[in-house]
């Protein structure tokens, strides 16, 4: 019998620390996004329902703002996967100092996100940034090019920093995955005369998936909480903002509790079904 | 062909340095560069004149230097006590979640991997509540606690693929000699789990050195804040000191700059699996 | 067995650290409800007063201070987000003007008693009065003046002191036609506060007015000042890493020797002679804000000060403080501490005339001509507004919308809050 409450017990830190630090408040959240609350009109808190989830989705403002985390999405997990896999190939390499190469490769994650922002504004400004200087240099622009000025752009100036700081994780992830390769594959494969890239497509990439899926995942919970680089690099502007941009803004600057707690809550809603996606393809890959 | 593999990784290795230091390379560029030469019209890579003010005001007890300080000592605590508290409360929860069979152990994995998806300002308002009322705020411990919950997800999923790697066979033998399920556990297990313990010890590290919206919220008062809200606090809506951010920045990276490269080995070796040691 | 009770010890000495944790941290955190007065004030690094000047005012009064130091956008979040739980996250907070619309409809803050003749010395704290009251005592004194380049303008042929708007177009052309400066006008225009409070005081120098009294915008004195806006921009008169860096690089510009012509927040006065911030040290004269036909009658200020919140348990003590940090002494203090400038006329007078604020240039008379531009005080949709206003401007500096189509933008937007009061 004291076997079968072992398991209960040994989770139970856990569920403790889940419950009260995450799922209560999750809980309070829905509640507040059920209510009319904006805080410049206490005397005025009432349930209304569904309302402010309904004045969301019909504001232009949110879609917008959904395409350009859609977007980044895109942009910042494809290209970190693929910069991750290479990077982690590379790391692989065994040379000496090949440690401390790995240990290089994480400082960008080391940077605190903030830092980051600002780092980059100084890159990609508009007048003599990094960039400009070393385009107008080689002479491959006779203007300093605007960066932040349009749309898409500056989207494209995000994701390059979010995947500048994603891909240290992504290729620790993925270089596990392809040293816990056991040796005796590639060797029996190099017997059978298989070529590089066909080791590569039949051994290591499958091999990595799993792996490679964590990565995938976590990208992706970051691509869609990006934050405080666009706040750097663009402040609170309605141009690149992404929906947590929105759902701050609601929520602190326009200082409606009520509304800005739906839009987190939608906010999570993209991201969970991402979520279940990801798990369901997991599940499946792990039982190889 | 051995020249081409050669000259293909030194060209790997250029590009790859170049992309990843960079960066901290301009940073400290811009760390020595004088506050009015910052958006100075050249194409110069360098400043013409070169300034270790920021530096010297960080490191000479002024007001501002000794913010920074207590900003990454603040940053050491919560990491040590995010570690001493999340380690163990993984590694008994992975080790439940991989190891045993129970009723409602899928429900619980997936619970707990769906909470991986939330986003702080979901939680965080009721969390300040919650902690206002019970005089929680500006309280390491606590807030370690909050870091821990975020976390937990990662972690546990980490942690339970590695324990999945350690062959049932040595478990099963200790308990033919006669070991209890939690004997076992400690004896055998744990010490097999010394890498994915270091690899994951080193991910809380780093993302707890990077945590800012939850302390912003949560720990602002001197004796709690963080580094990284230290470093945002430079830049006031009037006067963004670029060259001191940047200085800043360039410090708070050290710490665990230097952990990641003392470490180094156990960077993966952890994630790697058991089945590796044999 | 044995190893079983181990676990089970292990689980439950965790939750005991946890509890034990919070047992503790509980013990020594700071004692709240002292028996001496004790009160918390949570505000800006510039707006902290030395330990010097805290100790004093212990001693005069008895009331300790704690001191919560926390970066200036952090505050109203803070602020926010602990009303919203019904505590007070200090007793006496810094109040920047944006904030008076929506704290005073949120109720967050004390209602002050202030003297007549403070109101008098002291013309920024309409700024801080809804329906006759007064919701927080200005402390530091930002508002608008003029600053152009000497040097630059006489470089062009401008020799006299632009009087109008006009004047100042005219010379900013010829600064660059002539080639001595390439994007003379420095003013913000990136999607942040800054830009609003821009094409506020440009439509209120031009026209001594920017909402009408219901509180929707002057279309008439608007769309001017937008135009104006717009032609600096199609004129290439602005630099164009303007539109999208941080408003203070934009003014910056000024001290860093790329602009000729600035309005921008008084604190440019003592930046100008400061030569680890300006390269052009000597050439920078501060002026009468320019107007339309003459001189600006009106200029608008934007000020910080400080409050007591509602919520506060020792709100006697806070006013005590509040009082004690705005006297006349205590100003001249504070700006030899914190460069802050003082909020009474006499005080400023008087550190201009004995030369403690140099360069004062025509600081004095601007500071006589503080007006609110707020037909009844700051708007609790500010923020919404303010919002509105920028990504307007900015829209419309970046190319994507004429001059009239942003102004359609903003006051659609501004009339629906007007409407939803």
């Amino acid at each position: 019998m004291k076997q079968k409450i072992l398991p209960y017990l040994l989770l139970a830190p856990m569920m403790l620390i889940m419950g009260v630090l995450v799922f209560y408040p999750i809980a309070a959240t829905f509640s507040y996004s059920l209510k009319k609350w904006k805080l410049t009109a206490p005397g005025d808190i009432r349930f209304i329902g569904f309302d402010n989830y309904k004045n969301i989705l019909k504001s232009e403002s949110f879609w917008y703002s959904l395409q350009n985390t859609l977007f980044l999405l895109v942009l910042v997990v494809v290209a970190t996967s693929i910069l991750g896999v290479l990077v982690s190939l590379f790391l692989n390499i065994q040379v000496k100092g090949a440690g401390i190469l790995l240990a290089v490769a994480v400082l960008p994650w080391a940077l605190p996100p903030y830092v980051n922002g600002i780092l980059w504004r100084f890159v990609f400004h508009s007048g003599y940034g990094f960039m400009n200087k070393v385009l107008i240099g080689l002479g491959m622009v006779d203007k300093p090019v605007e960066w932040l000025t349009s749309r898409w752009m500056l989207l494209v100036v995000v994701a390059i920093v979010v995947v500048w700081r994603s891909v240290p994780f992504m290729a620790l992830v993925c270089l596990a995955g392809r040293q816990s390769i056991p040796h005796g594959l590639y060797e029996a494969a190099k017997i059978d005369g298989a070529g590089t890239f066909q080791i590569f497509r039949r051994i290591t990439f499958p091999l990595m998936l799993p792996f490679i899926g964590i990565g995938i995942t976590s990208t992706s919970v970051t691509a869609v909480n990006v934050f405080d680089e666009i706040v750097a690099l663009s402040g609170y502007s309605d141009m690149g903002k992404n929906i947590l941009v929105e759902s701050y803004l609601t929520t602190f600057t326009f200082l409606d509790f009520g509304k800005g707690s739906a839009v987190t809550y939608l906010v999570m809603f993209v991201a969970a079904i991402l979520g279940v996606f990801y798990l369901k393809s997991l599940n499946k890959e792990v039982e190889y | 062909m051995k020249y081409l593999k050669k000259t293909g990784y030194i060209v790997s290795l250029l590009v790859f340095l170049f992309l990843v230091l960079g960066p901290f390379i301009w940073t400290f560029v811009i760390s020595v560069t004088p506050e009015y030469a910052m958006f100075a019209k050249t194409t110069d890579l360098l400043p013409e004149v070169v300034t270790f003010d920021n530096y010297m005001e960080i490191f000479s007890g002024g007001r501002r230097g000794g913010l920074i300080l207590t900003g990454i000592v603040n940053s050491l605590k919560a990491v040590a006590t995010t570690l001493i508290v999340g380690i163990p409360v993984c590694m008994l929860s992975a080790y439940a979640l991989s190891r045993m069979e129970f009723k409602g152990r899928n429900l619980i994995r997936n619970l707990l991997l769906i909470t991986m998806v939330i986003p702080v300002m979901a939680t965080i308002i009721p969390l300040f509540r919650l902690f206002v009322a019970r005089e929680l705020l500006d309280n390491v411990f606590w807030l370690s606690l909050v870091y821990v919950s975020s976390y937990l997800p990662l972690i546990t999923w980490l942690m339970s693929d590695y324990f999945a790697t350690i062959p049932k066979e040595l478990e099963e033998a200790a308990w033919i000699d006669g070991c209890g399920r939690m004997n076992t556990f400690f004896r055998i297990i744990v010490p097999a789990s010394y890498p994915i313990i270091l690899s994951a010890a080193l991910i809380m590290f780093l993302n707890t050195w990077n945590q800012f919206q939850i302390p912003l919220i949560l720990a602002s008062s001197l004796e709690t804040k963080p580094i990284a809200i230290v470093v945002s606090e430079f830049m006031t809506k009037d006067s963004v000191q670029y060259g001191l951010t940047a200085a800043a920045g360039i410090i708070a990276v050290i710490p665990p700059a230097v952990t990641a490269l003392i470490f180094r080995r156990f960077l993966i070796s952890g994630m790697m699996g058991g089945a590796v040691k044999g | 067995m044995k190893k079983k009770l181990a676990s089970i010890l292990l689980v439950v000495s965790m939750c005991a650290a946890m509890i034990a944790g919070c047992g503790k941290e509980e013990k020594s955190e700071k004692p709240k409800e002292d028996k001496g007065d004790s009160i918390t004030l949570m505000a800006p690094d510039w707006a902290i007063p030395t330990d010097d000047q805290l100790a004093s005012f212990t001693d005069e009064t008895g009331i300790k201070v704690d001191v919560n130091e926390v970066g200036w956008d952090d505050i109203r979040e803070k602020l926010a987000t602990a009303a919203s739980g019904g505590q007070a996250v200090a007793d006496v907070v810094e109040v920047d003007w944006s904030w008076v619309g929506e704290f005073y409809a949120a109720d967050w803050l004390e209602p002050l008693e202030v003297s007549e003749e403070d109101k008098a010395d002291m013309p920024t704290l309409e700024t801080f009065t809804k329906e006759d009251k007064v919701l927080a005592i200005p402390y530091a004194n930002d508002y608008r003046l003029s600053y152009y380049n000497t040097e630059q303008f006489k470089a062009a042929g401008v020799t006299e002191e632009p009087q109008t708007w006009d004047d100042v177009l005219e010379a900013c052309r010829k600064l660059k036609s002539t080639g001595t400066v390439d994007y003379p006008f420095a003013i913000a225009l990136n999607a942040e506060e800054k830009t609003s409070t821009c094409l506020m005081w440009l439509a209120y120098a031009m026209n001594g007015v920017v909402w009408n009294e219901d509180g929707t915008l002057n279309e008439e004195s608007v769309m001017e000042a937008l135009k104006y806006m717009e032609t600096l921009v199609k004129e290439e008169l602005v630099a164009p890493e303007d539109k999208t860096s941080s408003g203070m690089d934009a003014y910056k510009r000024l001290t860093g020797g790329s602009a000729s012509f600035l309005t921008g927040p008084t604190s440019f006065v003592s930046r100008s002679t400061n030569e680890e911030e300006c390269s052009v040290v000597g050439q920078i004269t501060p002026i009468l804000m320019p107007g339309k036909e003459a001189k600006s009658e009106v200029t608008m200020a934007l000020p910080e000060g400080l409050g007591v919140t509602k919520f506060s348990e020792n709100k006697e003590a806070a006013k005590k403080f509040v009082e004690w940090y705005t006297s006349a002494d205590m100003q001249k203090e504070l700006n030899a501490s914190n460069s802050a400038i003082p909020t009474r006329n006499s005080v400023l007078k008087s550190l201009v005339e004995d030369g403690t604020i140099k360069n004062a240039g025509a600081m004095m008379d601007e500071a006589e001509r503080i007006v609110s531009p707020f037909p009844n005080g700051i708007p609790a949709y500010y923020a919404e507004m303010s919002s509105a206003m920028y990504n307007a401007i900015n829209k419309m500096a970046l190319g994507e919308m004429t001059a009239e189509e942003a102004f359609e933008d903003m006051n659609a937007k501004i009339t629906e809050l007007v409407e939803q009061e």
